[in-house]
């Protein structure tokens, strides 16, 4: 029996098993990946302050800083059930069960599928996994590809992919359809993305953004958009083109792709078939769930935060005896968010625990949430703040009951 | 060229996008019922990829924002695992 089992090796369980373990309790991690550091490994970008994030080397430091802790850390390891004990939790896991008092779900989140026509071709992938083939194994996913969605995530992740020698011959958006969603409207689309604004490499995009304010100008943007698109890093970003099917006998051999209007619509005759030997396909993030919906948490709808969330306080506890919840399971953010939701998490356990040495630890950890919230580079959703706050009051309504 | 419909969403079970809004459209369904008609999620991922595309399917067939409830229940084992893994022998 162990004080507490944390699913998830990423930037939030790291984080939280570092501050639980040096309030003294003994700590496991266990992770599905065979290295510990979750999102983090694929991560490698410059923020708006010149200074590189190297998720890598943030992995690392916490790998070694938990192990230093006297965390237990094991990699390779899948959870598929969770059940509650009298004394507890105990997770059944491809390496056998484990019991524990306290438990921490931090499974982070994972990619919507946008299904195109010919999406089942050998050499259409996630974005996500071609970060990961790229960053982590150094695996050349392809020499041509075409990235399909728009969004925060891909464009970092296109970066990602030029920095590693592999020619991005576009980015373009999915076909308006039931299983696209909002992906395949222009104006959706470049709303969304003027939330980077900053972090374009071209003053001119800086502008634009300042210009855009207005939802009438959004639609004039978006009319007025030029036919090329414009580029960041020299990687041409088409808010105005839709790939319309993946096409290839046994593999990708392109992309037919057309025009659309601002209603996303494909403009008659102007199809044209591109060459590319992958595809990436880019649909954003939801948390995932899974865990904590068998563990029996109640849900919040929220879909600022991605989906549907846990219910849990400030403190990182769900309504759930001993089950605590951190990272993007709570709504999409970024790393450093996550960082300090486990940090919080960790300590909220050590309370639950009679360990915390200083409760004004962990008041200053819940600060830091909202301080580090604010500082964010990249916001996933303008409404993010609205968004927790939903989570907030349904989590006093449920201890209230 | 392939018609847009006949895109499969349910990789697993072969399921179209075709078939799903047929289903859902003639049912008007919760996205459970939708998953036990056409088998879309039932597959050997347990629905990973295309759980969340059937409750889109659903909103948009039937106009119901999804609930604070997740719409398809999960349920353990939620990964693939050998029979021997879940008897309890461990390699």
């Amino acid at each position: 029996m162990i004080d507490a089992l944390i699913i998830g090796a990423g930037p939030a369980g790291l984080s939280a098993a570092i501050a639980c373990a040096k309030q003294g309790l003994s700590v496991r991690i266990v992770d599905e990946f065979y290295r510990a550091g979750g999102r983090l490994l694929g991560q490698l970008h410059q923020e708006p302050n010149g200074t590189w994030w190297n998720g890598m080397e943030e992995a690392a430091r916490l790998d070694r800083e938990a192990r230093a802790a006297g965390v237990e850390i094991a990699c390779g390891v899948s959870v598929f059930n969770v059940v509650p004990s009298s004394s507890g939790w105990i997770a059944s896991t491809t390496e056998g069960e484990i019991e524990t008092s306290l438990l921490l779900i931090a499974t982070g989140a994972s990619e919507t599928a946008v299904p195109v026509p010919g999406w089942t071709l050998p050499g259409v992938m996630s974005i996500g996994a071609a970060q990961v083939m790229t960053n982590v194994q150094r695996v050349r996913v392809g020499e041509r590809g075409v990235i399909i969605g728009v969004n925060i995530l891909s464009v970092a992740i296109a970066r990602e992919l030029q920095l590693a020698g592999i020619q991005i011959d576009r980015m373009i958006l999915p076909p308006v359809s039931t299983v696209t969603g909002k992906a395949g409207f222009p104006e959706a689309v470049m709303r969304s993305l003027l939330r980077v604004a900053h972090l374009a490499p071209s003053p001119l995009i800086r502008w634009g953004s300042q210009l855009m304010k207005s939802s009438w100008m959004q639609r004039l943007g978006v009319s007025l958009y030029p036919s090329q698109g414009f580029s960041m890093w020299d990687i041409p970003i088409q808010l105005r083109t839709a790939a319309l099917e993946i096409v290839g006998t046994n593999q990708v051999e392109g992309v037919r792709i057309a025009r659309v209007a601002p209603d996303g619509q494909p403009i008659p005759g102007s199809e044209q078939i591109i060459p590319a030997d992958f595809v990436c396909i880019a649909g954003g993030l939801s948390p995932l769930a899974e865990l904590a919906a068998i563990a029996g948490c109640p849900f919040a709808y929220v879909p600022s935060l991605g989906g549907h969330v846990p219910i849990h306080n400030d403190r990182m506890q769900t309504p759930l005896p001993g089950l605590f919840v951190a990272g993007n399971i709570t709504g999409v953010e970024s790393a450093k968010v996550a960082m300090a939701q486990g940090i919080v998490a960790g300590l909220s356990m050590a309370d639950a625990h009679g360990a915390l040495a200083d409760s004004a630890e962990l008041e200053n950890a819940i600060r830091q949430v909202g301080i580090v919230r604010q500082r964010a580079t990249i916001q996933f959703h303008p409404d993010i703040d609205e968004g927790r706050a939903t989570v907030g009051q349904l989590a006093l309504a449920s201890t209230g009951k | 060229m392939m018609d847009a419909h006949q895109l499969i969403v349910c990789r697993c079970e072969e399921v179209s996008l075709a078939e799903l809004l047929e289903t859902a459209e003639a049912y008007q369904c919760s996205a459970r019922e939708l998953k036990l008609r056409t088998r879309a999620g039932m597959g050997c991922c347990g629905g990973r990829t295309c759980r969340m595309l059937v409750d889109q399917v659903i909103e948009q067939a039937t106009g119901h924002s999804p609930s604070h409830t997740i719409p398809l229940g999960y349920q353990p084992p939620v990964r693939p695992i050998s029979f021997q893994t879940l008897g309890g022998r461990n390699r």
